[in-house]
């Protein structure tokens, strides 16, 4: 196709391309999406848990005294200072409620109303549910000994104020055998705060998902818009605290943005301006950028067709891969500019080259994507596709933008005396080097691997410390270890958790554990109901009921209403009817449906690990879970893969310039640069005792790829000329360094570790290719 | 013809405001009196009809009202209880049965309810009440008595009608709850004390009944 129709053409299609790709992405913010591998199914399980439910969109709000309001101060008097902050705590609460993203808020202290409700429905199924253990517990419960006492305690409830409340469950079941199992509602309805008249908590559960960042943000917002106009009402005597993960999720999305933001102009503009410092031509940068933005819609469009969502921080590390993209025309237009050749011919000079270094940069980057992270799968996805495309325009289309355009290269300081010195010194620099080898090698032992993930994450040390402060107002299970049944089916699953529940009972009364939430007597397995009522049946003999009977009566309560025992009911409680009532908030959270079955969890409030792990032996689809322990594990996973597939990215590297090659020898030389860097890296953390994760290794893994481009041109030097190769090496080398060192700027964690993985690897074997490849040496011209 | 329905019409409307003015002038009287500003305690005897007792329930004790609202009903028989409702508190002590409730009014079930209303009811607090009741008045030389009734599309069950009656000659007062399920309790007080010196012994039960 004549040149000034594909410059027709790319004109016409680029404004197509992008307008598709702005309609087709959907920028996704989940962290947890990126992050968490689901590769596993505890992988999965831990990510479904952190996200589950209920209880991740659960906010925790604090209003207490103002202590620094310097006008007003609550009354002195507890009393009337304790009935100022409930009255504005319950104006809070009815505004607060009245938000469309609000699905309810209560006091902490207590659980919602309608939860309380929840439990009247259990009394026709009292004779169904009343123990773990019915025959052990049975004992003591159907003893004709205690009923005097027990008529005697349930005169005292009805006449309490709590009468209202008992008295429809009392009509059905006068023993009160369904609130058996919920004896200790108070520590089994979900959180709850310790008494304190200075300080009011409620718990807000909020309609949208916790990660969705936007709509959590508008709450927020709402949240404290409306405590502020209260508050100033009031005096300004109050203050509000808040936590909850939609918090985090706010805090870590706008630190993304901000990320994404500060990434994308710092190393566009910087790529910019190395451009322009090298080439000095506003008219080849602009055509410059046209390809990559090119190459940056087709890489997001790819992702968008491979992927559902594209996230944030693809895009982030995408923009990054503008200079790579650049490399491509780069090499191109220094060799035009140096040889004075048009830009097709230097293009088509080049080609091998280029889709050698190409191909090797995508197999780097593949490698990266099967290291297990989901994130870095769409990063793979949307690098290949870019890559291709810049390759793609830089052969077919650059030339036709560029037309018979002349180029004034500047000439880049000590290039030249690098390459010299190398030849002249190069049996005192070789044997500096075999002796640097050898001392990295020795130290690749004393390597420390970073075996904590949340090492990575994003600091929120403030943050953490309020969550702490004002966790501590609340009697709280333990975040993070719990123990998890698994079972093919719910039946299984619910008889596996009772005999856990059985066990943990006993470890609770020894004192080795504070507390537990379990799904008993919430959910109760076929096989215990029809325990509970046989031995139900079995007590409830005549005797018994006359004892009730005359119980009854000396308690002075109704014999005619109360007297009848009602056999237990024909039907069992079904668990997919209890979970279509208010139970389902309850026990959101607990309950995950995974592609072998049920998985149940029971969380756990104070206790020692060893002990409770070793409670559980014996125990067939139980283990205790440690949310730590697991992402520990998951570390050394991903480090042990990322290991991996550095190992495999270089092995197919091999491979490709090896059939392009068609040398072993040149093979070793070419990859020799940007393996010696690794080494070399390596070694200096050992030195400097970095604790290296598999993000250092990824890092690594992108500059080898990255390097070994350099590798390929300067061991082809298809210009026959050392010094216009290492010139355009070097340009590559800057928009790299511009690029990666970008995402040094990032305040997340991972970005910097990659900025200087990739930018140490680059640089470092840049500077070995003249010192390394002397097959290109040799075709040095003289200039 | 329609000149003869206009002319209802208008009868109509100017009736209508003189009937409630007047009724509401002898409200306005009644709360007035039935109003308590100061201090004041009650010795009351209450008598509960309950569905599942087998008897009517009977207990006495004190009513203690303070002038910021805060009311305790001291039961001493058959056994001691404090019941009250400080602020917008609901505090319950049993020292038999050593149980201790602190409850926020505005998230508390119906008992709690009950008592709020109770109290406005005790207190003359006509404001609170006219949200939930219509108002029947009835007088008969120094006897009155008011029946309140939950007003249609108040939500139901948990708002219980009340009555009081009184009578000016001997200061006596009988509060009548009725819940919709049949249940009720009558009270019958006799103011016992006022003033002042009820104060410290208001704030005694507060502290007691909160444990502090």
């Amino acid at each position: 196709m004549p040149f000034i129709w594909r410059k027709r053409l790319f004109l016409l299609l680029l404004p197509l391309l992008l307008g598709l790709t702005a309609w087709k992405i959907h920028p996704e913010t989940d962290l947890n999406a990126f992050f968490t591998a689901t590769d596993s199914e505890d992988s999965a399980l831990l990510a479904g848990l952190l996200q589950s439910g209920e209880l991740s969109r659960r906010y925790l709000l604090m209003v207490e005294p103002n202590a620094a309001s310097p006008t007003a101060a609550l009354p002195k008097n507890p009393a009337a200072a304790t009935a100022t902050l409930s009255l504005f705590t319950a104006e809070l609460v009815r505004q607060l409620a009245g938000l469309d993203a609000v699905e309810r808020v209560w006091p902490a202290h207590g659980p919602p109303r309608e939860w309380m409700s929840t439990v009247q429905q259990y009394a026709p199924y009292h004779a169904r549910i009343y123990s773990l253990s019915p025959q052990d517990e049975g004992k003591v419960l159907f003893d004709p000994g205690q009923l005097v006492q027990r008529a005697k305690g349930l005169q005292l409830a009805l006449f309490s104020p709590q009468g209202g409340f008992l008295k429809p469950i009392a009509k059905q079941d006068p023993l009160l055998l369904s609130l058996n199992g919920f004896k200790s509602m108070r520590q089994v309805l979900d959180i709850q705060s310790r008494q304190d008249s200075n300080v009011t908590a409620l718990v807000l559960q909020s309609r949208p998902a916790a990660l969705d960042a936007e709509a959590q943000a508008s709450l927020q917002n709402s949240i404290r818009t409306r405590f502020d106009a209260l508050n100033q009402a009031a005096g300004g005597v109050f203050r509000l605290r808040m936590t909850g993960i939609p918090i985090f999720t706010v805090a870590a999305q706008a630190e993304i943005k901000r990320d994404v933001t500060l990434v994308s102009i710092v190393s566009s503009v910087g790529v910019a301006l190395v451009f322009l410092l090298l080439f000095r031509s506003f008219a080849a940068l602009h055509w410059m950028l046209l390809i990559q933005m090119a190459s940056f819609a087709v890489g997001a469009l790819a992702c968008s067709l491979a992927f559902s969502h594209i996230h944030t921080l693809t895009l982030a590390l995408g923009a990054s891969l503008i200079g790579i993209c650049t490399d491509y025309p780069m090499h191109v237009l220094v060799h035009c500019a140096k040889h004075r050749q048009t830009p097709v011919s230097a293009a088509q000079l080049l080609w091998p080259s280029l889709l050698m270094g190409g191909l090797t940069t995508i197999i780097g980057y593949v490698a990266m994507g099967m290291t297990g992270f989901p994130g870095l799968g769409q990063i793979a996805v949307f690098a290949a596709a870019s890559i291709a495309a810049a390759l793609g325009l830089t052969r077919w289309v650059l030339p036709a933008l560029l037309g018979d355009r002349n180029l004034h290269p500047a000439h880049l300081p000590g290039i030249g005396a690098w390459v010299s010195f190398c030849e002249r010194r190069r049996p005192l620099l070789l044997g500096v080097f075999a002796i640097s080898v050898i001392a990295a090698l020795a130290t690749l032992p004393h390597i420390r691997w970073m075996d904590d993930l949340q090492k990575l994450a994003m600091d929120m040390g403030e943050m953490r410390r309020e969550d702490d402060a004002i966790r501590s107002h609340f009697t709280s299970i333990e975040p993070g270890r719990f123990v998890i049944v698994q079972a093919p089916d719910m039946e299984a699953a619910l008889q596996r958790s009772e005999a856990v529940e059985l066990r943990l009972q006993k470890l609770k009364s020894s004192g080795d554990l504070a507390d537990y939430h379990g799904l008993f007597p919430w959910l109760v397995s076929k096989q215990l109901q029809t325990e509970n009522a046989t031995t139900y049946a079995a007590a409830l003999n005549p005797e018994f009921r006359d004892a009730w009977r005359v119980a009854l009566a000396n308690a002075g309560l109704s014999v005619e209403k109360l007297g009848s025992l009602l056999p237990a009911s024909a039907d069992p409680l079904r668990p997919e009817a209890v979970l279509a009532t208010p139970v389902r908030q309850i026990v959101s959270g607990q309950i995950m449906q995974q592609k072998s079955g049920v998985a149940l969890s029971i969380w756990l409030g104070k206790h020692e690990p060893a002990k409770l792990a070793e409670s559980l032996t014996g125990l067939e689809g139980v283990r205790y879970f440690s949310q730590k322990d697991q992402l520990d594990s998951m570390a050394q996973q991903h480090r042990d893969r990322s290991l991996n597939m550095l190992a495999v990215g270089i092995g197919i590297m091999s491979l490709f310039i090896w059939l392009q090659q068609r040398s072993i020898v040149n093979v070793l030389f070419t990859l020799l640069p940007s393996l010696s860097a690794v080494l070399f890296i390596f070694a200096t953390w050992s030195v400097l005792r970095e604790e290296v994760s598999f993000l250092h290794v990824i890092g690594l893994l992108l500059s080898v790829s990255l390097c070994v481009d350099y590798g390929i041109f300067f061991m082809d030097n298809r210009g026959h000329d050392t010094d216009i190769t290492y010139h355009a090496i070097a340009s590559s080398t800057l928009t790299t360094l511009a690029s990666f060192g970008a995402l040094g700027l990032a305040k997340t964690p991972t970005l910097p570790i990659l900025a200087i993985s990739v930018s140490l690897g680059v640089t470092v074997g840049f500077l070995l290719c003249p010192l390394l490849i002397r097959s290109g040496l040799e075709k040095r011209s003289n200039r | 013809m329609r000149t003869a329905t206009g002319i209802g019409m208008l009868w109509l409307l100017l009736a209508l405001p003189l009937g409630v003015i007047a009724d509401g002038n002898g409200l306005a009287e009644l709360f007035g009196r039935i109003r308590l500003t100061g201090a004041a305690e009650f010795r009351y005897e209450e008598t509960r009809i309950l569905e599942l007792a087998a008897a009517p329930v009977k207990s006495t004790g004190y009513l203690l009202s303070s002038p910021d609202g805060s009311l305790v009903k001291l039961q001493l028989s058959p056994r001691r209880i404090i019941m009250a409702i400080s602020g917008g508190q609901m505090l319950y002590y049993d020292e038999e049965q050593k149980q201790r409730h602190t409850a926020s009014l505005s998230f508390a079930g119906s008992a709690q309810q009950q008592i709020s209303l109770f109290r406005a009811l005790l207190q003359g607090r006509n404001e609170e009440l006219q949200a939930v009741y219509d108002f029947t008045m009835e007088r008969r030389g120094k006897h009155w008595k008011l029946a309140l009734n939950v007003k249609p599309g108040q939500t139901g069950e948990d708002v219980p009608a009340m009555e009081i009656e009184g009578d000016d000659r001997n200061g006596k007062r009988q509060i009548l709850i009725r819940q919709a399920d049949g249940e009720s309790s009558r009270y019958t007080m006799e103011k016992t004390g006022e003033g002042q010196s009820l104060e410290f012994s208001i704030q005694r039960l507060l502290l007691e009944a909160a444990g502090e």
